[in-house]
């Protein structure tokens, strides 16, 4: 594999750890975050600041990061997240830009707008692929189990969910804190993939990417967002002259999805052995005539 | 034993008083009938038991325990289910899932072991499956498991959200106008299904209803609301004898 | 004491421009219950609608006013006519709208960006910038017309909504969809020209504020300002919008003279952290119950 092709490996495996948090929280959860790259950005700035001014291990500032984010979620959402409303889609989008601001005016610890430069990179791909496997099997089984029926019928119709004794506001704190940890992770290994930090890296494009890319893939599945984030990151490394018209594009496509599909283009699909299964059931039987008419 | 206790129970809009000063009591194993004209309140009644609305004045006792002011999930949790007039399904989830969310009394394992695939989740998830499958076979669904709550018929649905309430394992079920938009034939089934399921979980039941052949059929029980004010409240035999119901909603209704 | 007096009637000033904004925003939430992240966008292309019409048509300021009221009112109403109505026809939760709203949004910006191109624009000198000296208090002339435009136009807003049967009809449409059609009132036409509304009195924000400062394609971020007015105000309140944003203005201009101005907007976010902590419906809202 060239380095340029490790290189979108990498990246993509860190924005698919972002991906999945956000999906859990706003697609499965129904919750909708628009300030997913200020978890990012406290991610980043938390585990470059311990591993180039106090000389941390990787290791403690991932943790850390992790830590951070997970906390910030928790003072955003306990206020936001009682409320019915758009309380949290406004909370979110203004707390990304309020992270914007004390990074740039804290320019003793976070260098300010040029931010801070050599970064060691400890993301290699296998680093990128082990975190990418924890995160995949953690959201996984979350949404597979009993709590994370409840964050699918919270999305659903929150009142019925109360109804039948789910405490709706505990599980989208729980959703919003796994997806900031999740964020922060991500953060963390960004800034040791590219080597250096800036705080419009965290801007709002970016909060805009995390969210479109589940919005095409991984609304109602996880496989979706981990087809939607491969393809969403490679593309615009590979058309980088067309940034803008890139995001022309994928406000088009946002409108056309949620009116048409707005389950994602997966729907509900996961690549599970059962369904990979039915799916060559599927197949089969169109191929021979004679059965498909029995079933139609 | 008294299942639930309303004491006085008041709830104003603005101007508006949508119940005035409602006092009952459930007794264990009671099946009980709120009945009615459109905008007495009935609704509003089931909304304060479940804690959707707190009330403006009164208490509410579920077997001996204030209830008032308790958040929705807390009082399902003590042991109150309830369906809703314009059925409320988790529409884009299986039949299975939607009964399977409300079995949160068999499912014992943390947020935290939610995280991972341990083996004691897989045991109880399966433990869990096993018996959602139970109770929609109980209820003719089983078959239908796998599909998607919105796209099963409207009476199917109305079965689902009963299945789902059931799931719950409550003390106190309260079933709002469950034959709405039911033909006389899907009437005579809920009856016997309502019956049925009286009598099987040994529940305490009120309905809130319009459809008369049910309501008399059915219930011990009889509360005649007009206004968020009780008008009479008796046996069958005495609601429909009862001069002042004639007056107010029997003599000029065309649905009895 | 002049410091302080000066830094109320700068806030005013810009906390009316916010107010402009808010309102429409509102005015949507209080009829489709979703916020509409597309609204910056609109305000956005009226700014640079009117500085078109100045610079590039030639026209006299009042026609460019007009060019740019009336065509980000038109754009409201297209936007909602392809980008909501669909989706609110099929009864889908209120989420999808919202993030059709996000897709408005990104488009608006990026199209603006390829088109136009992204750098910072300014309005010719289209009115007086000098100050009046009030007994020693200097206030600037342009505070003092984008506050008497701001003011007349709520005014007028504040009438059409409360004083007049269209504004009732809006009234019970906000309340109730489903009745308000029983009542013969046609939700679309309701909906279509509160878009038009809101979509006017952004346009006429966007044109005043393009005129204050500039002109840019990413300036559709102002409405997070007018999304925090209307939450301390009371989401869905058209008074607490205003009131919030007068409120959220002056608060602003304190906390840039007075601590940092760095921090100016960080200021305003703690402040709408408070008051939903301290005050969740805001300070003109109530706490509705959701019908079951």
């Amino acid at each position: 594999m060239s380095e340029y092709t490790i290189g979108i490996l990498i990246l993509a495996c860190v924005n698919l750890i972002s991906v999945l948090g956000l999906s859990l929280l706003t697609g499965f959860t129904g919750q909708f975050n628009f300030g997913q790259a200020g978890f990012m950005a406290i991610g980043a700035y938390t585990a470059a600041i311990l591993t180039t001014r106090l000389g941390a291990p990787m290791a403690v500032a991932i943790a850390a990061a992790m830590a951070m984010s997970g906390l910030a979620s928790v003072l955003i959402g306990y206020p936001t997240l009682r409320l019915k409303g758009d309380y949290f889609a406004i909370g979110t989008l203004g707390f990304a830009e309020a992270i914007r601001l004390v990074i740039e005016n804290f320019d003793k610890l976070t260098g300010g707008s040029r931010g801070i430069p050599r970064i060691q990179t400890y993301t290699t791909l296998p680093v990128a692929l082990a975190a990418v496997a924890v995160a995949l099997v953690v959201v996984a089984s979350y949404i597979g189990s009993t709590h994370g029926r409840n964050c699918i019928a919270i999305r659903e119709d929150e009142m019925a969910a109360e109804a039948i004794g789910v405490d709706a506001f505990r599980y989208k704190q729980v959703s919003f804190a796994i997806n900031a940890v999740l964020a922060g992770l991500s953060g963390a290994l960004l800034a040791h993939y590219v080597g250096f930090i800036q705080p419009s890296m965290f801007g709002l494009v970016k909060s805009t990417e995390m969210i479109v890319i589940v919005i095409f893939g991984g609304m109602q599945s996880l496989t979706g967002a981990v087809i939607a984030t491969f393809l969403l990151t490679a593309l615009p490394e590979v058309l980088r002259a067309a940034m803008a018209w890139r995001l022309v594009l994928y406000g088009v496509l946002v409108v056309f999805i949620m009116i048409v599909r707005p389950e994602g283009v997966m729907g509900t699909w996961e690549l599970s052995p059962r369904n990979v299964k039915a799916a060559f059931a599927r197949l089969r039987s169109k191929a021979r005539p004679e059965r498909a008419g029995k079933a139609g | 034993m008294t299942v639930l206790e309303l004491d006085a129970v008041s709830k104003r809009f603005g101007g508006v008083v949508a119940v005035d000063g409602f006092s009952h009591r459930l007794e264990e194993g009671g099946l009980y009938a709120v009945i009615g004209p459109n905008g007495a309140g009935k609704t509003t009644i089931f909304n304060l038991i479940t804690g959707i609305y707190q009330p403006t004045s009164g208490s509410i006792r579920f077997r001996g325990e204030d209830i008032t002011g308790l958040p929705p999930f807390k009082i399902a949790q003590k042991g109150i289910a309830r369906t809703f007039q314009n059925i409320r399904l988790f529409s884009h989830s299986s039949v299975l899932d939607n009964v399977r969310t409300a079995c949160f009394r068999s499912s014992s394992y943390s947020i935290l072991e939610g995280l991972f695939p341990t083996p004691r989740r897989f045991r109880e998830e399966r433990m869990l499956r096993e018996k959602t499958l139970n109770l929609l076979e109980m209820v003719s669904l089983a078959d239908r498991a796998e599909e998607k709550a919105r796209n099963l018929p409207y009476g199917y649905q109305r079965r689902i959200e009963i299945a789902r309430a059931l799931a719950q394992e409550p003390k106190l079920l309260l079933l709002d106008e469950p034959a709405a938009g039911m033909n006389p034939d899907e009437t005579r089934q809920l009856m016997d299904f309502i019956e049925h399921i009286h009598k099987t979980f040994k529940l305490t039941i009120l309905l809130i209803e319009h459809h008369m052949e049910l309501v008399m059929g059915l219930s011990q029980h009889i509360v005649v609301l007009d206004f968020g004010k009780t008008l009479a409240s008796g046996t069958a035999e005495e609601i429909q004898s009862n001069p002042a119901v004639i007056e107010a909603y029997l003599g000029s209704g065309e649905e009895v | 004491m002049n410091m302080v007096l000066q830094q109320i009637i700068n806030g005013i000033s810009i906390g009316a421009v916010y107010a402009l904004i808010s309102v429409g925003y509102s005015l949507v939430y209080s009829i489709l219950k979703f916020s509409n992240f597309a609204h910056g966008g609109v305000m956005m292309l009226g700014s640079y609608f009117g500085l078109l019409g100045l610079q590039y048509l030639g026209l006299p300021f009042p026609l460019a006013m007009a060019l740019a009221i009336v065509g980000s009112g038109l754009l409201a109403v297209l936007n909602e006519r392809v980008a909501y109505r669909p989706i609110r026809n099929r009864n889908s939760p209120l989420l999808y709208l919202l993030i059709s709203s996000l897709g408005v949004s990104i488009f608006f910006e990026n199209f603006t960006i390829v088109t136009i191109g992204p750098n910072f624009r300014t309005y010719p000198p289209v009115l007086p910038t000098d100050s009046l000296m009030f007994g020693g208090l200097s206030v600037g002339r342009l505070d003092i017309i984008i506050f008497v435009m701001a003011a007349v136009t709520l005014s007028l807003l504040t009438w059409l909504v409360y004083g007049t049967k269209i504004g009732n009809a809006i009234r019970a449409t906000s309340y109730n969809m489903r009745v308000s059609r029983l009542m013969g009132i046609n939700p679309d036409m309701i909906v279509a020209l509160v878009f038009f509304l809101a979509g006017a009195s952004a346009g006429l924000g966007g044109v005043l504020f393009g005129i204050k400062y500039t002109v840019w394609p990413q300036m559709g971020i102002l409405t997070l300002k007018a999304f925090i007015a209307a939450v301390v105000g009371g989401l869905g309140s058209l008074p607490g919008a205003v009131v919030g944003a007068l409120l959220l203005g002056t608060a602003e201009t304190f906390a840039a003279a007075f601590v940092s101005s760095a921090f100016r907007d960080l200021f305003s976010f703690a402040l709408m952290i408070l008051i939903i902590l301290v005050r969740p419906a805001g300070l003109f809202g109530k706490i509705t119950e959701e019908k079951a």
